[in-house]
């Protein structure tokens, strides 16, 4: 099973949980109070909500159903609707290894995440939602440039995997990273990532070229569902 | 398909009674299948599944409708024909979950804190005391008595908290009634239903319907309370995984406070009442 990205270390700040797909898997990713990040199954235990709707109290995730809340060693804690209850420790939900490295949340959804080696020389840039298709996406970056401070072209080349699309330069050396992570069919959001070569003008213009991406992915809206 | 059978044996709401002109007609979906309403001209209306007549009946201000010849009996709501009572129809909700999930939402009480905070429940307030719940083999309904919460405003004619009691009728398998205590008339209940229209195992069209001791809220703001309430649970039932209802005790874990839900789930599974249910755990 690969790893994926699942979001910038940024955009998980701490209180804070966040959905995120690993493949089919539907996760929950959240931080708690003191900074302890988990990735779970995004599917109470109790009745099937989602827990990436729930809130954090402290070092717990409660669901926003019932309320029954999930400490970071995955186990239920507490049930609102039997305080003096010490829940059974048999009550815990799926857990998935997450580990933070290079300002990316890394899920892996059985065993230990294996980062691949690239994003060593990456650094987080900033992430942008769209909403549009995956399909669009990659179909307006496929057509919008991007150039280097040394003046060379970058051109996206095929998927690392379902999730990751990497930019080289001509000698093959990624220098950006583009990290899909889909929420729903019509809204997608990338995170990208940089290598130590970009200026600070280089960084502006990354993001100005995924903006340019963004207005040319969401426009690319076919004919029937087209306002005119 | 599981449960299709056994689910073409009960009647389903598919509109308000009096919301279709002469002429009209109204497309909508029941059990997965494409079926017509005809508004006609002497104010009776026709339902048809592919240019077929199906048994239609009104009741309870709603158009009802049913798959079989020999259909089971819709249920009944004695306090429905007490004189005093205000009825009100509220609407239609869609939403996008099993019918089962649905009615499974509206036994809840625990959720009240949390989904429709400060309205039905509020923290600190959450436990859920014990209650009776039985399945009753001789009318085949499940019902849950002597339930109790604290509500902060527990209807539109309520004030301050009260302690609201409960009680709970499953009549059909989408179809969940409850009887709850009426602020304005103490001694009397108040009747909330929800009757389900499985558009298909996991879609459905919810109408909720009431017949109330209320004399001082116009029917505009009785309705858009519940309505308010009723959109505060589907940001829920869109959301709960799988969308159909589980039936392994496996998927899903309960405790104490879910006794109807655990009632409910067995005896959906005990009669084959498993359209929109999972049967199997995965
Ligand atoms: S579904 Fe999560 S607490 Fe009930
Ligand atoms: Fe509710």
């Amino acid at each position: 099973m690969v790893t994926e990205p699942v979001g910038l270390s940024n955009n998980l700040p701490i209180k804070r949980v966040m959905p995120a797909r690993v493949g089919d898997t539907d996760i929950a990713v959240w931080r708690s109070a003191s900074g302890v990040v988990s990735a779970w199954l995004n599917r109470c235990p109790h009745r099937g909500m989602r827990l990436s709707h729930g809130f954090v109290r402290g070092e717990s995730l409660a669901c926003l159903y019932h309320g029954w809340q999930y400490g970071c060693d995955n186990k239920c804690k507490y049930i609102p609707a039997h305080p003096a209850l010490e829940p059974p420790t048999t009550i815990q939900t799926m857990a998935y290894t997450v580990v933070e490295k290079h300002g990316v949340l890394w899920v892996s959804l059985d065993g230990t995440p294996e980062i691949p080696a690239l994003f060593e020389k990456l650094q987080p840039v900033r992430s942008i939602s769209f909403n549009c298709s995956n399909e669009d996406v990659l179909s307006a970056l496929a057509e919008t440039t991007l150039t280097c401070d040394d003046g060379q072209v970058l051109s996206a080349s095929d998927m690392q995997s379902q999730n990751i699309l990497i930019l080289d330069n001509p000698q093959n050396k990624p220098k950006l990273a583009v990290l899909f992570q889909k929420s729903s069919a019509a809204n997608v959001t990338a995170h990208l990532l940089a290598d130590n070569s970009w200026s600070i003008d280089g960084l502006i213009r990354i993001s100005r070229w995924c903006e340019l991406v963004r207005r040319r992915a969401e426009i690319k809206i076919p004919d029937n569902r087209r306002n005119l | 398909m599981a449960g299709l059978e056994r689910a073409k044996e009960d009647w389903y709401p598919i509109a308000i009674a009096g919301s279709t002109v002469d002429g009209e007609q109204l497309d909508t979906s029941l059990l997965g299948i494409n079926i017509t309403l005809h508004g006609d001209k002497d104010r009776e209306i026709s339902v048809t599944a592919d240019g077929n007549n199906l048994p239609v009946q009104t009741r309870y201000d709603h158009v009802w409708t049913t798959f079989s010849e020999n259909p089971r009996p819709l249920f009944d709501i004695p306090e429905a024909d007490e004189a005093g009572r205000v009825l009100v129809p509220c609407g239609v909700v869609r939403v996008k979950c099993s019918p089962l999930r649905a009615v499974e939402n509206f036994l809840d009480i625990a959720h009240f804190p949390f989904v429709h905070t400060d309205v039905l429940g509020a923290e600190p307030h959450t436990e859920v005391e014990p209650y009776d719940v039985k399945i009753d083999e001789t009318i085949d309904e499940v019902i849950a008595t002597k339930v109790k919460f604290f509500q902060p405003q527990a209807a539109k004619s309520a004030g301050d908290g009260i302690v609201t009691d409960y009680v709970y009728r499953v009549a059909a398998p989408m179809v969940s009634i409850l009887y709850k205590t009426c602020p304005p008339k103490p001694g009397s209940q108040d009747v909330i239903t929800l009757f389900v229209q499985p558009l298909d195992e996991e879609t459905c069209n919810v109408w909720p319907w009431m017949a109330l001791y209320d004399y001082e809220n116009s029917m505009a703001d009785m309705i858009s309370f519940q309505q308010m309430i009723f959109v505060q649970d589907r940001s829920i039932l869109e959301n709960q995984l799988p969308r159909k209802l589980p039936l392994d005790p496996k998927m899903e874990i309960p405790t104490r406070a879910d006794m109807t839900s655990i009632a409910y789930r067995r005896w959906l599974k005990r009669g084959g009442a498993i359209y929109g249910a999972l049967t199997e755990a995965v």
